[in-house]
């Protein structure tokens, strides 16, 4: 039998840590998931709707009780409206992160940010000049500005298109542009899906859905893929780095700062005043041999993939490391950052920072940070926190953290490729490599935490297919040593050579959720050059643990883009039959790819390879049974 | 149809009617000790701390005789019985009554104390009605009191004689109150608790004597030699089966003293059942005979003995120790097996602590079925945690989900509706 | 006579029959001002989580015999013999939770209510809304529950439904429908799924 702890996760520091957490009698997300339990099943099948005063509404899937909300709603249009405002939702968070960056890099270029810096100059001109900024024999500052300023075009309504959506192949814009769901603008198709479901607008759910995918794609084409190349821009572009994962990389005898959301912006600048020798210093006189900055989550994922900063956890270890008693300090600032985490705080000496304007926590310290205060804002938080370190009572770490290596963006892989995608394309074609799989998104407590992705990622190297994954799918395939050069033993032969041959691990690390473009580009790179669709090569993307909104938009946005994805899961959605058959099904002869919902890895794996070696076959490429 | 029942507690009162529902027309002679309409025995704890009024012990009306048309035979004892001429003897007295069928619900008595002094006045026990009122009675006068028993009544007893002002000191033999309901864990618990709420226990204390200048009761004597000043005393120490009119006749007593019935409650003698405090069972959790002398199993019995002897076969499933009391901002459900021999590894036990919600829960399975549990506060799914015991359900879930926050019968699908 | 009627199968966990019985059973009738009446009003059935974390809709049965009257200590328990209800009265209930030890549906629960004496912690269970009853209405739950899991009605007619649903699911023809829908299905296995993926 297996215990609470062994139920709940299959990672050796989560069980120890959520076993020292039940000794301590401090509640974590998966006690609050059982305490809420039964969940309401209207709301579970996307049928309860509160989005005007005559409501709220719910249908009875069972047919003998209302049928109808007050407005005349069914069943199709609740859940649909439901489902709309989730991508909406999604597509918002992602989107505002991406303004937020470019925001700092206008700043920069008006000199108003003086500790940020143009990192990488290559692909700023490479950037504008996809944007059509005149780069020839200009200032730095002075492309940055001008490329700030067209980005933020794109959040508005008068460009009408998006730039980057250029990218996707030739067939896949037409087939956006027939359906008639090419992405106009950021904020317009955000704004436009509150507006048709508000009561009273869009009535049909078919529509509804559509722009929902249209919604989806001005995320993953715009707002995310801006948030991405921004942050390459000012930060770095990725490329192949080692760093440590899971809650052995906290350190007993050093002053330990962990920081957690999303956004590089702010633990970046937390990350220069960790490495200043100032800082350093004063740790020392403090009795603590150094400052040991670790992540969690995105943010986590956007320091490891730039600059190998250890990486202590995914979503359903924040609260747990806060459980070591070892950390001084965790900084958040956006997204996925549970409520909880305030109260837990004062149950350790662990002190709680909070820096966004737009994310307040109960139980946290609110210190904003602006482009202008963040470096002089991080040294004195820093300071803080060393200054917390002899609160400390006793501390936990019980496992030994695991080798991994990150940073690969699309420029590194195809680098690893010696600058083009065709050994890639080789490998595919002689069935060495099946196909590729984005193995992505969040935990959730419902499905056993780190399962879902490292079952499924197991299963589809060890039949070939290359794994690339981002969030905190990434971080827990880290966890489970698939990536460091000797995991291709997990791979099957041909994998096992390709992967061999180069020198790289068989799942690759493409960074945050916001990242997910990067596998967008790397996609459509490797349609162009084979030029066929996106839809028509062996890839699929798997969600096998999702939880937010955002995920809804990723998954929606990988669809649209033709990639069929498998969702863990279920989605709010089955109380429309209608739905259901859309998107698992119908949505295949409009767009070329469909959702599957499989909560159990081991099917989804078979799914997917199914999936693969189909699309092998439409390509006259040798194909298997599955 | 002569039914003669023996005990007007809740056991022959039960049979009563039972019978009744069945024969109209047979005799019903009850004769009994207590000149009482039957009444609550429990009760009498919460008369004597005055959450209640004397009237409202009774829990039939004062015209229970005549609705069921019952010959009573009031504040006498029987003496004996015959079971070859199918007589009893009452008193010493020369009333002799007949029966076709006889139950025996004579209850049981406290067990008195050998010590030197017990029957100085001031010393009580509290077991029923007429005693719980000789209490009151003295702690108008006292201002301190010492209970003696550390089981169910003697804390029911010092939660009662403190509500009444009095300060109350309890002297227990073991190192924890609830010896025989609890384990030693739960024991330290409700032990915290009782000092909390300002009872002084002396625990692992021996009683010595009773001592008091002329006829009143001055102090209690421990064995150490402590004294401990009291105008009153209650001494708890259980009860045994009140069945010394059988003793030595051919009825089959078991090793606990009690009437030995088999599942029909009938005796080792045709014709003579027994029911409630008095009868010996087979214990359904333990699975050996048992006294398990509690209301609801009086209840039970009495009903099932009173159909038995009215000639409708039914089958009683055996009996199951079980108790529970909210005292001293406790909740406390037990039943079954708390304890199982450390020997045996056929048992399996489960336990869960909240500090938070000051929970302990324990549940004792032997192979895949449930047999004891004891649940200090959370006790609301207590009943279904019993049922499972009563009706021996194989559990097929995980054991430990029978103690999780969330578990009520619901989770028992579909075997529990099976 | 017409009595509530439990179909766990189609419960959704909503919990709205909750919020439901305990307005019925405020002072004040209405959500709104209920939730500001001390002593808060509260519900007597209890929606849990069924064996799957599905919704298990947790009432009174109302059982004859039944073992909670037969165990309660002053006789505060008794049947309502026109409706057959199991009533607790407020003013000779001891709170000594004997009923609780014996219900074997968990469902007795320990508060003060406006209608007991004050301060008092009586014990409370369904009471079928027979003050609802009498003004005509039906129990609350069964206002509210959309889904069927909780209806009013003779348990002769109830299962004689369950029959026709039952044949009507199994019938070929146009009638013919699943006896749980498809959808509700689909949520299910999921839910199980998870189950059972906690335990490899
Ligand atoms: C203070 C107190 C609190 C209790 N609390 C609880 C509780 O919370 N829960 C619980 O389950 N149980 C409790 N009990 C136990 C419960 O009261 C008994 O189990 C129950 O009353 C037994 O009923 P009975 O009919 O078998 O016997 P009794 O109620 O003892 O009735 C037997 C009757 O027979 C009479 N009698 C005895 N011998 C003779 C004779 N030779 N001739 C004529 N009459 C005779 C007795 O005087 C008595 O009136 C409590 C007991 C006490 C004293
Ligand atoms: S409270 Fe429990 S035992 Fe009593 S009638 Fe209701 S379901 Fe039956
Ligand atoms: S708690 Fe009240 S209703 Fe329940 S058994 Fe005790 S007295 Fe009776």
């Amino acid at each position: 039998m297996k215990t609470k702890a062994e139920e709940r996760t299959i990672t050796k520091d989560g069980q120890l840590l959520l076993k020292k957490m039940e000794q301590d009698q401090v509640e974590t997300v998966w006690d609050r998931l059982e305490a809420q339990s039964p969940q309401c099943g209207y709301c579970e099948m996307g049928l309860s709707c509160r989005v005007c005063a005559m409501g709220p509404c719910r249908i009875d899937p069972f047919g003998e009780g209302p049928q109808r909300g007050v407005c005349g709603a069914d069943a199709d249009i609740i859940v649909a409206r439901n489902l709309g405002r989730m991508i909406a939702a999604g597509a918002a968070a992602h989107s505002d992160h991406g303004r937020d960056l470019v925001e700092v890099l206008a700043e920069v270029a008006a000199g108003k940010a003086p500790e940020y810096s143009i990192t990488d100059e290559e692909k700023l001109r490479r950037i504008a000049r996809e944007y059509g900024v005149e780069t020839e024999g200009r200032e730095v500052l002075e492309i940055a500005g001008e490329l700030a300023a067209a980005m933020q075009e794109e959040f508005g309504t008068r460009k009408g298109f998006l730039t980057m959506a250029n990218r996707a192949p030739a067939k896949r814009r037409e087939i956006w542009q027939k359906v008639g769901i090419a992405p106009r603008g950021v904020d317009r198709e955000t704004s436009e899906m509150m507006h048709r479901t508000h009561m009273g607008v869009d009535n049909g759910w078919q529509s509804l859905l559509l722009h929902g995918l249209r919604n989806a794609l001005s995320d993953g084409w715009g707002g995310s893929m801006i948030a991405t190349e921004v942050s390459d821009i000012l930060f770095g572009t990725p490329a192949p780095t080692p760093n440590m994962v899971n809650i052995g990389v906290l350190k007993e005898d050093e002053v330990n700062i962990v920081v957690h959301g999303h956004n590089p912006v702010v633990s970046e600048m937390i990350m220069r005043a960790c490495e200043s020798a100032e800082m350093v210093e004063l740790a020392r006189k403090k009795g603590a041999k150094g400052i040991n900055l670790t992540g969690l989550c995105c943010t986590g994922n956007e320091l490891l993939m730039r600059h190998g900063i250890p990486m202590a956890g995914n979503h359903l270890m924040t609260e747990l490391v806060i459980g070591t008693g070892a950390v001084e300090m965790m900084i958040v600032d956006y997204q996925c950052i549970m409520p909880s985490l305030g109260a837990l705080a004062p149950c350790y000496h662990t002190r709680m920072i909070s820096t966004s304007d737009k994310a307040r926590f109960p139980g946290m310290e609110h210190r904003e940070f602006h482009p202008d205060n963040a470096a002089e804002l991080a040294r004195t938080l820093v300071r803080e926190a060393i200054e917390n370190f002899d609160q400390r009572g006793e501390t936990y770490i019980p496992v030994e953290a695991v080798p991994s290596v990150g940073g690969f963006s699309v420029e590194a892989i195809i680098g690893a490729l010696g600058g083009t995608p065709q050994p890639l394309i080789d490998a595919i074609t002689a069935g060495k490599i099946r196909g590729a799989v984005g193995v992505v998104g969040c935990n959730n407590p419902k499905i056993k935490h780190d399962y879902g992705h490292v079952t499924l990622t197991k299963r589809l190297i060890e039949n070939d297919c290359l794994v690339v994954d981002t969030g905190c799918a990434a971080i827990a395939n880290a966890k489970a040593g698939f990536k460091v050069a000797e995991a291709i033993k997990y791979a099957g032969p041909g994998l096992q050579e390709v992967c061999g041959a180069l020198g790289i691990p068989p799942v690759l690390h493409m960074g945050s959720c916001v990242d997910n473009v990067r596998i967008l580009v790397l996609a459509a790179a490797l349609a162009n050059a084979l030029q066929v669709d996106i839809s028509d090569l062996p890839l699929a993307g798997a969600a096998p643990e999702w939880y937010s909104e955002k995920a809804v938009s990723i998954g929606s946005y990988f669809v649209a883009s033709g990639v069929y994805t498998v969702l863990g899961p279920m989605p709010p959605i089955t109380g429309s039959m209608n739905v259901v058959n859309l998107l698992t099904s119908g949505l295949n002869d409009v767009i070329g790819a469909s959702f599957a919902v499989e909560a159990d890895p081991e099917k989804a794996a078979v799914l997917i390879r199914r999936h693969i070696e189909a699309k092998r076959k439409a390509l006259g490429l040798s194909a298997l049974d599955i | 149809m002569e039914y003669v029942i023996i005990g007007n507690g809740i056991a022959g009162t039960s049979a009563a009617e039972a019978i009744r529902r069945l024969d109209r027309q047979g005799a019903i002679t009850m004769i009994a000790d207590e000149d009482e309409i039957p009444y609550c025995r429990p009760m009498i704890s919460n008369l004597l701390a005055g959450d209640i009024a004397a009237e409202r012990l009774a829990i039939r009306p004062s015209s229970f005789y005549d609705d069921l048309n019952i010959k009573p035979v009031l504040g006498r004892r029987v003496q004996s019985i015959d079971p070859a001429a199918g007589k009893v003897r009452v008193g010493d007295s020369d009333l002799i009554v007949p029966f076709d069928r006889l139950l025996i619900a004579s209850g049981a008595d406290p067990r008195i104390s050998e010590v030197p002094g017990s029957q100085l006045p001031g010393v009580f026990c509290l077991r029923n009605r007429s005693q719980a009122l000789d209490i009151m009675a003295a702690a108008e006068h006292g201002r301190k009191a010492v209970v003696v028993g550390g089981g169910l009544v003697g804390l029911k007893a010092a939660h009662a004689l403190q509500s009444r002002g009095l300060q109350v000191v309890m002297l227990i033999r073991s190192a924890h109150p609830l010896r025989l309901q609890v384990d030693a864990s739960a024991g330290r618990m409700i032990l915290a608790k009782l000092r909390e709420h300002g009872l002084q226990v002396l625990v692992e204390a021996e009683v010595a004597a009773f001592e008091g200048s002329g006829k009143v009761l001055e102090n209690i004597v421990l064995a150490d030699g402590q004294k401990i000043p009291a105008d009153l005393a209650v001494i708890a120490k259980g009860v045994a089966p009140a069945a010394g009119f059988a003793a030595d006749g051919p009825i089959g007593l078991g090793p606990g003293g009690g009437i030995v019935v088999n599942n029909t409650l009938e005796t080792t003698v045709p014709g003579i059942y027994a029911a409630g405090d008095v009868a010996e069972t087979m214990d359904v959790a333990r699975r050996e005979k048992r006294v398990n002398a509690i209301w609801p199993e009086a209840v039970e019995q009495g009903i099932a003995a009173g159909f038995n002897m009215a000639g409708r076969r039914v089958a009683y499933r055996g009996s199951l120790s079980r108790n529970v009391m909210r005292i001293y901002g406790l909740d406390i459900m037990t039943a079954g097996v708390v304890e199982p021999p450390a020997a045996d590894d056929s048992y399996e036990v489960v336990a869960v602590t909240d500090k938070h919600r000051d929970i302990y829960h324990k549940l004792v399975f032997r192979d895949d079925r449930l047999v004891g549990m004891m649940l200090i506060n959370g006790i609301e799914q207590g009943g279904v945690l019993l049922s499972l015991i009563r009706r021996e359900v194989a559990i097929v879930e995980k054991k430990e989900r029978l103690l999780e926050p969330g578990f009520q019968v619901g989770k028992l699908m579909p075997q529990y509706f099976k | 006579m017409k009595q509530v009627q439990v179909h766990p199968e189609r419960c959704l966990g909503c919990m709205q029959c909750m919020l439901a019985c305990a307005t019925a059973h405020s002072r004040t009738k209405s959500l709104f001002t209920a939730v500001g009446e001390s002593p808060l009003p509260k519900p007597r059935l209890h929606v849990g989580a069924g064996s799957h974390d599905e919704g298990f809709p947790n009432r009174c049965r109302h059982c004859d015999p039944a073992p909670c009257l037969l165990a309660c200590l002053p006789g505060a328990i008794f049947r309502d013999p026109d409706t057959g209800t199991v009533l607790v009265d407020p003013d000779l209930c001891i709170n000594c939770a004997s009923c609780a030890m014996a219900c074997p549906f968990g469902v007795l629960r320990y508060h003060q209510d406006w209608v007991a004496p004050a301060a008092k912690i009586v014990a409370q269970k369904c009471d079928n809304c027979l003050e609802r009853q009498h003004e005509g209405l039906i129990p609350a739950c069964v206002e509210v529950c959309k889904t069927g899991a909780l209806t009013f009605e003779e348990s002769d007619e109830a299962l004689r439904r369950k029959t026709r649903e039952v044949a009507r699911s199994v019938s070929m023809g146009m009638e013919e429908q699943p006896l749980i829908p498809t959808g509700v299905q689909l949520l299910r296995q999921a839910k199980k799924q998870r189950f059972e993926m906690r335990c490899r």
